[in-house]
């Protein structure tokens, strides 16, 4: 799909202005207010690998230091899971790409936030003319780093490690550039205390599998097994971060996990089935619910659909911003549920 | 309406009996083949012994999984074949096929515009509306090459590549605007992964193409001689043109809808059955769509082995079997011509 990258770019740049310059969700500066009142030239500094390869290649890491003002006024995040902490530490986004940011996270965006493109490209004209003092990419937006750094510090906060080491590192620095340390820190203490119970929960229900329903084809995630690189990190945190048992674990990963059959559903028959509706998070309407395309005499033969155990994951959180503070806890949520009913 | 076969471009050599050898082949194969494609599978309950002894749990999935995937690749596979065969005599061009005319893309912008206008349509539908559209792109492409002169016999199938490429930029431009890029990809990625019952059942009326294709075959078989030959044989040509369109459209929208693209397979098959038996359509139509359904289930077989329980898309080996023969072709006619 590389291949119209340049023309979807173009595209991007001419529409740029005449769509959504002006149309944001509302937001009141009041938090802000006395946060860029005592701003003045401190900075924070954060050191990070930044992997210089292609989106589809092997990564090769870069170790990168960059120093970012503290309290800054202008900010443009283009990580859904930072833009979320961002808010979530009572910080306001001047720019983000503006199609994407989820519902409930729309009350972090200023009043005239910019449209800084989408989640894998920049309009580098907008946000220039928009002269900001900070820039927050990661994952998605990652290869933006390049273009966006000679425009204002800018941070890659992609995953390093694992969702939690990722969760701890981003929260702590952001908090840290909001002044907000202590709240950072028991915005923490309160996720890692949800996913704890969560992961109780987790521990006897016996196995699991995560699929994700994208148009009307099933495809089933793997365990990270250590490597939390790109696609890995988000198909595993069913079982990395919440401790569901894999119902077997040489799970091979495709693109968007490994498409599968009804049939493969029924024969490995997992006591859970997570599921991750692909078509809901990216909005493709006309495209099947995943209810609908699971609604079928195979799987109705399955333990899971016989005990009522497929589970529905909020797939905006697990699917576009998978991380950050809020997104976390309906994450929690998403779990602790299968208990509730 | 008998009308002796054109002069076949490639005279068959072949006498009668290594025809009919070639025949029994086919025969056979498509018989093991559906026999292997019903007993492959990620579930290893639908055992043959288990079939045979009757077990409930065997049954269901041979009821409900694999005998609709098998019936709807055999479905399929023998469609696309007829729907190359009718474009290549309409055109009259060897090197023809809803994938190098754009028809295929026609299709594919018509999926699109279902999905973003009318998101929640019925699937009979949707389906009618993809139709049209590979209708309309089968119309365009054939007033477009009435410009190319027939002897060119390369430059037909080239105008028909270069029409799809800019109707897939347009789908692919506003399914890029729309976030559907995706899905677009999703849907023309040809799989019978999720066929079961239910699911594939358009592909009959794929069927009731291919047998209003023999009804016509000999009108066909005329309109390969050229229009005037035709109106002189007192045949209404454009009732049949329009009758050869609707086939090739209605096949293209029901393959589409149900598994997505499979490329080339309509150019190679009555390309080879051409090479055996020469370019009578009635006698051609029976084998085209038998090879037509052998080369898809032998390609969905391995399609489903090659990763198990896994399965790689089938349209990604039939494109590259595909390509391979047609590049084949291309060759041998070329050092022919020399």
């Amino acid at each position: 799909m590389n291949k119209i990258r340049p023309l979807g770019t173009l595209a991007l740049l001419a529409a740029s202005g005449l769509v959504l310059s002006g149309c944001a969700g509302t937001a009141d500066g009041a938090d802000n207010a006395d946060a860029s009142a005592e701003a003045t030239a401190e900075t924070v500094e954060l050191t990070f690998e930044y992997n210089t390869a292609g989106a589809e290649e092997e990564p090769v890491y870069e170790e990168t230091t960059v120093e970012v003002p503290k309290n800054p006024e202008n900010v443009v995040i283009f990580d859904m899971a930072s833009l979320d902490t961002w808010g979530a530490l009572g910080g306001e986004v001047a720019g983000a790409p503006l199609e994407s940011v989820p519902e409930y996270l729309e009350d972090v965006l200023a009043e005239d936030a910019i449209n800084a493109g989408s989640l894998f490209e920049a309009d580098l004209l907008e946000i220039e003319a928009s002269d900001p003092d900070l820039i927050i990419v990661a994952g998605r937006s990652a290869a933006l780093y390049q273009d966006l750094s000679e425009i204002a510090p800018t941070v890659d906060l992609s995953s390093q490690g694992s969702f939690e080491d990722t969760l701890e590192r981003n929260v702590n620095f952001i908090g840290e550039v909001l002044g907000a340390e202590d709240e950072a820190q028991a915005a923490l203490d309160e996720l890692s205390a949800g996913i704890e119970e969560a992961r109780a929960v987790t521990a006897d229900i016996g196995t699991g599998l995560s699929v994700m329903v994208s148009g009307d084809s099933v495809s089933a995630l793997k365990p990270a097994n250590g490597d939390f690189s790109g696609r890995n990190l988000r198909g595993g945190l069913v079982y990395d971060v919440f401790g569901v048992e894999p119902v077997l674990d040489d799970i091979e990963e495709a693109t968007h996990g490994e498409p599968v059959s009804f049939e493969f559903l029924l024969e490995h028959d997992p006591d859970y089935l997570f599921v991750t509706d692909r078509n809901a998070a990216t909005d493709a309407e006309g495209e099947q619910a995943a209810e609908v395309v699971l609604d079928n005499e195979i799987v109705h033969q399955t333990t899971a659909w016989q005990n009522d155990q497929v589970v529905y994951l909020d797939p905006t959180a697990w699917y576009i911003v998978f991380g950050g503070i809020e997104t976390t806890q309906i994450m929690i949520d998403d779990i602790l549920s299968i208990t509730a009913e | 309406m008998a009308v002796a076969a054109p002069a076949p471009s490639s005279t068959p050599t072949r006498s009668r009996d290594a025809r009919t050898w070639v025949g029994v082949l086919f025969g056979v194969s498509l018989v093991v083949l559906a026999a292997v494609s019903l007993f492959i599978g990620a579930s290893s309950d639908a055992s043959l012994t288990g079939v045979i002894a009757g077990d409930d749990g065997s049954l269901f999935l041979l009821a409900a999984s694999r005998l609709p995937r098998t019936v709807a690749l055999i479905l399929a596979g023998a469609a696309l074949g007829i729907a190359g065969l009718i474009m290549q005599m309409l055109v009259r061009n060897k090197f023809v096929e809803p994938s190098t005319t754009g028809v295929t893309e026609f299709a594919g912008l018509g999926m699109l515009t279902a999905m973003v206008f009318w998101p929640g349509m019925a699937l009979p539908l949707r389906m009618t509306l993809v139709a049209l559209f590979a209708l309309a792109g089968t119309w365009f492409f054939l007033r477009i090459i009435r410009f190319v002169p027939v002897r060119q016999l390369v430059l037909v199938p080239l105008v028909g590549i270069m029409l799809g490429g800019v109707v897939g930029a347009v789908t692919t431009f506003f399914a890029y605007r729309l976030d559907l890029l995706q899905s677009l990809g999703q849907w023309s990625q040809g799989s019978f992964a999720n066929v079961m019952r239910g699911r594939y059942e358009f592909l009959w009326i794929a069927a009731l193409m291919v047998v209003i294709a023999w009804i016509a075959a000999d009108r066909f078989s005329v309109i390969g001689l050229g229009e005037e030959f035709a109106t002189n044989l007192g045949l209404n040509y454009r009732r049949v043109v329009a009758i050869g369109m609707v086939i090739i459209a209605v096949i293209t929208a029901c393959v589409l809808v149900t598994a997505g693209v499979l490329p080339f397979l309509g150019l190679v098959v009555p390309n080879i059955v051409s090479l055996i038996i020469g370019d009578n359509v009635r006698r051609a139509i029976p084998w085209v769509a038998g090879l037509g359904s052998v080369f898809v289930l032998a390609c969905d077989i391995v399609a489903r082995v090659i990763r198990f329980p896994y399965e790689i898309p089938l349209s990604v080996v039939v494109g590259i079997v595909g390509a391979g023969l047609f590049l084949w072709l291309l060759l041998r006619r070329r050092a022919r011509a020399h």
